[in-house]
């Protein structure tokens, strides 16, 4: 059994209102983005995140990295708690963990030329001569399969595709173990996403990466991943393998997910499915989250069942229970 | 009868050209007038630095009173008390040169440093630094100006830090947008999470690599308006006092034959003061057209 | 069958790139027809024209760089034109060594003419949705107040009452919920979804002969995604509306179109019906379509654990377009035989089955 990398305890991000100059004393306003999320990644695993945009699917990654700072909750990687280190012991940590951003300029200094940018990542956290750090780029070049033409190219010469090479080589070069991975298709084009994905799934089976897959491409998520967590406004609602989770859900709303992408694609199924889907799509307002069960005004059970007292009454909002080896799911009514 | 208008539509950034090739013609003809203009008043500087002068600038000539340009060795003529002009206007710019650098190193520096407080930390320095900036914008320069010599004396390094702080606001305002714009793109974090030092991602990253350009603008705006302030407060009688030259007391003490029909002796640094200050303005224009591409967008 | 409602034919839209001294072939000899009543899914990767081909048929592209050559024949009961005729006399081109030097355009010319032939035609007969549809709507005017004026000025519903009437009816129509509380929100009060149905319902009050939909649900969320493909499908059915669907999303595409064109660098490369074109099968088809729908993730793919089956190398860029295939450098199906021929000729967009045409040289010889 290999061991565990990370792990993530009812990890919790609140986001503060803007504050005034002079607001002291006003009472304390904020947006639950991350709202109570446990689980943890083994080593040369892929864990998918999957979710609508503004569920907090891309918050937990940059809290995981410690871009943002946890309202509480703990975070162990590798055996250490990282949830209160200051910043010269996370520069550290920045060595072993990295994320690859969903823009595909995010790592790319437009004035540098490629060489230099490399260089650079590659001299943070290793002391290197000249010969060394040469001889890493060229290894770098051939696990991201580039050109080695490119290297005096500046990164708005390159094409999207070489983009996201460059900005996992970037990645790579600290030699980190674990990456979150956000979004890291979806801003390139089709054709270009294939090669992408296989890029990183080569990269995990020859240096035994582990990944935190943020995305909301299901059927990537389902071929990349060995367990999908699937998460509605900050909390997660089903976890378990990536096939029990895209094949027998068991909660509505990754049920809705899944069934959604085959639906876009038969027509014959358009009319059943809409009829599962009969719900009401309300705004939803971040600032008060509803009481009882979050997805309760969209579930169609919750509907069917004649809106039973238990989905919405504040005391028995729905916790992750296990249902089969490792299919976690929180809904009272699993399908 | 059609017109027909060259057209230059650009899809996406390309970078085959030099940056000059891709500027616009007229922001070439700005830049390099801009730059004559900036390498004559440095050289004109130097000159005056080490007295290398073709006369002693308060060399009084009575018999040749406001003479015209290209009189005897006199290039462009001698004013009131028949000295010479050419020298005059060349000490002339001892009274703001130096005086100008600090305004702009002031503007410039602390600018920086609040603009990246503003930009790069953000929270409560953001709305501090923006309301101290709004205080500054809201109060009327030359009135602040008008305080500082009635509080301490008329000394034109004393304004020169006033010209300097009211231009903090304009620079911290354009490095903050900078910040936020490279913020937006994810640009910082990547950094950040890559382990890179902050001193390296605000120094290197940020401000060379990003907001030099922002700087070098600011740096020739700044200049212009440092000249135009100081010469407004000496043809005023705050500033440099006869006999010493700056440009402003040139054209006030020239002024008072100009309505008796002798043009030349206030004319002559009225057009030194007018090349000078569009110089400045003109490269400052230019180059923010060029390298931060505003002309097309 | 009936004259197509929509013929494009030979279609050019070029950008002239002063600094590149070429033009960006952002377009190039575009041939498509839509009948009466179908669905026509355009697909393509970025930078494959999509997009502009659908701006240049709006005219939309008239101002600034845009110059457009060949022949968009529009026909519906009310009206029939060329929506270029003559257009191309207000350009001047310099041409040197065969490389293009400079580009003059009759700017003021072109455009009174793109507009005299788009007069009654942009909103009424054609009308357009927007990838961002809330960047595509007016922030200060409430959503029902933008419908109500488009209704106003395109049909015979003159009256404010009438008008208003209809706006409702339409909003109700896309299933918004609560149409007259939706009705006084701005578009900014609106979700994502929300704000596309009130697109699709300012679009379609006009009753427009042609619908063209830009993207109507990139950068929705999935399950809003299918919601909106399922009303389109819905009012397809309804109202029988010819409509031009642009996506990246093949899925999108195989719901809802009755015919497919499949661009690729600036041209269409393969056409014909929504079927054979989408069926997972690799012979009879264009290899860039074969390679395009492999590469996406199967359940096939899912349940091996496979790696995909990428197309190698990158999306072609529209300044250097090769003189043979466009698809040339990245093509798995090159033969010896037909190799000679695609480095150095362009293929036809010719009959491969009826009905069926793709841009190929293993289908002639």
């Amino acid at each position: 059994m290999s061991k565990t990398i990370l792990e993530v305890i009812d990890l919790k991000k609140h986001f503060a209102h803007r504050k005034g100059l002079l607001s002291f004393g006003e009472p304390h306003r904020s947006i639950p983005a991350v709202d109570g999320v446990s689980f943890y990644l083994k080593e040369n695993e892929t864990v998918g995140l999957v979710g609508e945009s503004g569920c907090g699917k891309t918050t937990i990654g940059r809290t995981i990295l410690r871009l943002e700072k946890p309202t509480s909750g703990r975070i162990i990687f590798d055996g250490t708690d990282i949830t209160a280190l200051d910043t010269g012991e996370l520069r550290k940590l920045r060595g072993k963990m990295q994320m690859i951003f969903q823009d595909l300029d995010a790592a790319l200094n437009p004035k540098m030329r490629i060489r230099e940018i490399l260089n650079e990542a590659i001299t943070v956290h290793h002391e290197l001569t000249d010969a060394d750090v040469d001889k890493r780029i060229a290894e770098l070049l051939e696990q991201v399969n580039l050109k080695r033409s490119k290297l005096s190219n500046f990164p708005h010469e390159l094409s999207g595709g070489e983009k996201r090479r460059v900005g996992v080589a970037r990645v790579l070069s600290v030699g980190a173990q674990f990456l979150v991975a956000d979004e890291p298709t979806s801003a390139l084009d089709v054709s270009i996403q294939a090669q992408v994905v296989n890029l990183l799934r080569d990269l995990q089976k020859q240096l035994g990466l582990s990944f935190l897959f943020i995305s909301h491409d299901l059927r990537v998520v389902e071929l990349v991943s060995h367990k999908v967590a699937v998460m509605y406004l900050g909390k997660i609602v089903e976890m378990g393998l990536s096939g029990r989770i895209a094949n027998k859900a068991s909660h509505p709303y990754t049920h809705i997910l899944w069934s959604s992408l085959v639906e876009k694609q038969s027509r014959e199924a358009g009319k059943k499915a809409t009829s599962v889907q009969a719900g009401r799509w309300g705004v939803f307002d971040f600032e008060r989250p509803l009481e009882g069960c979050r997805f309760a005004p969209r579930c169609p059970v919750f509907e069917s069942k004649g809106r039973p007292d238990i989905c919405t009454s504040a005391a028995s909002e729905p916790v992750l229970r296990e249902i089969a080896g490792g299919h976690q799911v929180a809904c009272h009514f699993p399908l | 009868m059609k017109s027909y208008t060259q057209i230059s539509g650009e899809i996406g950034e390309f970078s085959d050209l030099p940056f000059w090739k891709k500027a616009d013609a007229i922001d070439i003809v700005y830049v390099s007038y801009g730059l004559l203009i900036v390498t004559l008043v440095v050289v004109s500087y130097i000159f005056g630095a080490f007295n290398f002068l073709p006369f002693d600038p308060e060399d009084i000539d009575l018999e040749l009173m406001m003479a015209g340009p290209f009189t005897g060795k006199h290039l462009f003529g001698t004013d009131f008390m028949g000295r010479d002009m050419l020298s005059r206007l060349i000490v002339g710019i001892q009274a703001y040169f130096l005086p100008g650098l600090l305004a702009i190193f002031i503007a410039l520096f602390f600018g920086t440093v609040l603009g990246v407080l503003a930009g790069y930390r953000g929270g409560r320095f953001d709305t501090g630094i923006t309301y101290f900036t709004n205080l500054v914008d809201s109060f009327p320069r030359l009135v602040l100006i008008l305080l500082v010599i009635a509080a301490f004396k008329p000394d034109i390094y004393y304004i020169m830090i006033v010209v300097g702080i009211t231009n903090v606001p304009a620079v911290a305002s354009h490095i903050k947008g900078k910040i936020l714009f490279l913020k937006q793109k994810n640009f910082i974090e990547a950094d950040i999470a890559l382990g890179l030092p902050t001193r390296t991602i605000i120094l290197k990253h940020i401000l060379w690599h990003n907001c030099r350009s922002i700087l070098i603008i600011q740096a020739t705006l700044g200049m212009g308006e440092a000249i135009l302030m100081e010469t407004s407060l000496s043809y005023l009688g705050f500033g440099v006092q006869e006999p010493t030259p700056s440009w402003g007391n040139m054209v006030q003490a020239g002024s008072n034959y100009f309505m008796k029909g002798q043009f030349w002796p206030s004319t002559a640094p009225s057009l030194a003061i007018l090349f000078t200050i569009l110089g400045f303005h003109l490269l400052g224009d230019g180059l923010n057209n060029i390298l931060e591409g505003k002309r097309n967008k | 069958m009936t004259a197509p409602l929509l013929k494009i034919e030979d279609l050019r839209t070029y950008f002239y790139s002063k600094s590149k001294q070429a033009f960006i072939r952002s377009v190039d000899n575009v041939n498509l027809e839509i009948g009466k009543g179908e669905t026509l899914g355009v697909v393509g990767e970025s930078g494959s024209g999509k997009s502009i081909t659908a701006l240049s048929v709006m005219g939309l592209l008239s101002a600034g760089p845009g110059v457009i050559t060949g022949r968009i024949g529009f026909k519906s009961d009310r009206v029939q034109k060329n929506l270029l005729q003559d257009i191309g006399d207000f350009v001047k081109l310099t041409m040197m060594d065969g490389k293009v030097m400079a580009v003059q355009k009759d700017e003021d010319g072109w455009q009174e003419l793109s507009e005299h032939r788009m007069s009654n035609l942009r909103g009424k007969e054609i009308s357009m949705i927007f990838q961002n549809p809330k960047q595509s709507m007016n922030p200060f005017m409430t959503v029902g107040r933008q419908i109500t004026e488009a209704i106003q000025l395109h049909t015979e519903h003159k009256s404010e009452q009438a008008a208003k009437e209809r706006a409702l009816e339409w909003l109700d129509r896309v299933k918004i919920d609560t149409p007259r509380l939706r009705f006084d929100n701005h578009p900014y009060g609106l979700s994502g979804g929300m704000c596309q149905r009130a697109m699709i319902a300012m679009a379609l009050s006009c009753e427009p002969s042609l619908l063209i939909a830009d993207e109507p649900t990139t950068g929705l969320d999935a399950t809003i995604q299918s919601k909106i493909v399922d009303l389109l499908a819905e009012l397809k059915a309804e109202l029988g509306i010819t409509t031009m669907l642009i996506s990246h999303d093949i899925s999108i595409i195989s719901r809802l179109s009755d015919t497919v064109a499949v661009m690729y660098g600036g041209t269409v490369v393969e056409t014909g019906p929504a079927k054979a074109i989408l069926a997972k099968n690799e012979d009879l088809k264009h290899p860039y379509t074969a390679a395009l729908l492999i590469s996406i993730p199967s359940s096939e793919n899912i349940k091996g654990k496979g790696n995909l089956q990428a197309i190698e190398g990158d999306v072609l860029d529209t300044i250097n377009i090769p003189a043979g295939c466009r698809f040339y450098g990245r093509c798995n199906r090159v033969t010896d035989k037909i190799k000679e021929k695609c480095e150095r000729q362009e293929p036809d967009l010719r009959d491969i089955s009826p009905g069926h045409k793709a841009r190929c040289w293993l289908y002639f010889d």
